[in-house]
């Protein structure tokens, strides 16, 4: 259990995760979940700066009754943007948070996965499954070494 | 007048275990740092061991003679989940109260202005009868009853920048008000003590932050609540239990405190020490377990302890050219 405070964010994350523009339509996403193994996408601009975090909560949210339309509309609904359903400014991480840190914040937020950024940039994505990994690695001496991009 | 350092190598000894965050490689990080150029004004001295006569007067005799009965041959025992003995941790945790104390002495007999205890293992959490959270002895209580008992000071205050609060410091102290421990730290986690309402005999300020609390909530419990406590006790010299681990990078809490934190709250401290007693401070390791946070952390507190005296002559003449002027608007009115 040691050696997991010596783990940092960018031990444990998925480096150059997908993303999406903020023009893709909620169809696309729909099949990107179907797809992958997601919970949320994060969105970025042609630059790869971090926009927002799209998740399947953000699609359900999508379709909850309002007072526009007695029933929401489906096809119309998969039509909009990602932008238009998107949390924006989303909280996201730095590849350096040690990752005991980044477990409290998971908890505290009660949140499936965060964006990785630097300077802005997206650089990754963390989730709880990758935290729960790191737990059991951090207990397995030596599988695999820490900060596996520095010389040891 | 310098700034001491006070270590022993025995520190380095103390042998916690594979991957233990309290880990003699921090202090060996934090040494190798004050060895370069920045620190030459730094006078090293080897801490000396600690007497009984010391630690009895925070420990009982016979809570000292089973704690170091305890320490292993060879090998490692655990005292507890997180406080391991290895064979020469009774001496690392003798030179460590050792060095607080022969600190206090030195401080008082004007030989610096103030002075670091680069040991470990830590104190704060060390309560008089039982030794837990990696401490073995309360190096802060004991270090401030020695001053008041070798040196007859009437009042010592304790401030504790841990990110963890000082049970132990606060245990020995609470019922007595010659001591004033104030402490910082993040709310909710180990030990679990701490809480505003804990107050001792008026003498225990406990000033708890949330997960997530930064610089700005620093600098707002500093002047909305410690510093004016803390004039208002007038202290005759100022223990600080240097814990770093508040820093945004440790992986052990969640506070946000930055180098610059640290080295403004030294300076805030060292004003108080300034106006109330002479400048005296004697500042003691505690935790911090990101070792490059840690270091850049004690970097930028001992580098204020250093400048303190030219600091505090700046502050000085600045009063008496201020007190001038206004004589001298008062004379022309």
């Amino acid at each position: 259990m040691y050696e997991f405070l010596q783990y940092q964010v960018r031990d444990a994350m998925t480096a150059n995760p997908i993303a999406i523009g903020p023009d893709t339509k909620l169809r696309e996403v729909e099949e990107l979940f179907e797809n992958h193994d997601f919970n949320g996408v994060p969105v970025v601009d042609g630059e790869r700066r971090l926009l927002g975090i799209l998740t399947k909560f953000d699609l359900l949210k999508a379709f909850t009754l309002d007072s526009h339309l007695l029933v929401p509309h489906y096809d119309e609904i998969m039509e909009k943007s990602a932008e238009a359903v998107m949390t924006r400014n989303p909280v996201s991480v730095t590849p350096q948070l040690p990752l005991s840190r980044l477990l409290q914040k998971l908890v505290e937020m009660r949140t499936k996965s965060l964006p990785v950024a630097e300077d802005g940039r997206l650089v990754g994505i963390v989730a709880r499954e990758d935290v729960l990994k790191a737990l059991r690695r951090a207990t397995i001496k030596h599988e695999i070494p820490v900060h596996a991009d520095e010389p040891q | 007048m310098t700034t001491l350092l006070f270590t022993h190598p025995v520190c380095l000894e103390h042998d916690t275990g594979f991957g233990h965050p309290e880990c003699p490689a921090r202090l060996t990080a934090v040494l190798n740092t004050l060895r370069t150029s920045p620190f030459a004004a730094l006078e090293w001295r080897e801490a000396p061991a600690a007497t009984l006569e010391q630690l009895a007067r925070i420990h009982p005799q016979d809570h000292i003679e089973h704690l170091l009965a305890q320490v292993p041959k060879q090998g490692q025992y655990a005292l507890d989940g997180d406080t391991i003995l290895s064979p020469r941790s009774g001496e690392a945790a003798l030179h460590s109260a050792g060095a607080a104390c022969a600190a206090v002495d030195a401080i008082i007999k004007r030989e610096a202005s103030n002075a670091f205890c680069a040991t470990r293992p830590p104190g704060h959490h060390a309560e008089p009868k039982q030794a837990m959270g990696f401490c073995l002895f309360a190096n802060a209580a004991i270090a401030a009853a020695h001053a008041r008992a070798v040196h007859g000071l009437q009042r010592v205050a304790v401030i504790d920048f841990d990110v963890h609060h000082g049970n132990g410091t606060q245990a020995a102290f609470e019922h007595d008000p010659a001591y004033f421990y104030i402490s910082t730290h993040q709310a909710h986690i180990y030990p679990g003590t701490g809480r505003s309402e804990e107050c001792g005999v008026g003498n225990i300020l406990n000033v708890p932050l949330l997960a997530g609390s930064g610089s700005a909530d620093l600098r707002l419990v500093w002047e909305r609540d410690i510093a004016p406590a803390l004039r208002e006790f007038q202290p005759q010299l100022i223990l600080i239990s240097a814990g770093f681990d508040a820093h945004y990078m440790d992986p052990l809490a969640e506070l946000n405190f930055n180098e610059d934190d640290y080295t403004w709250l030294t300076q805030q401290i060292l004003q108080v020490a300034a106006e109330c007693c002479e400048g005296r401070v004697v500042s003691l390791l505690e935790g911090g377990y990101s070792i490059p946070a840690l270091t850049s952390s004690v970097a930028a507190h001992v580098r204020a302890l250093i400048e303190a005296p030219k600091a505090a002559q700046r502050s000085l003449i600045k009063n008496i050219l201020q007190r001038q002027k206004a004589r001298r608007a008062a004379g022309q009115g």
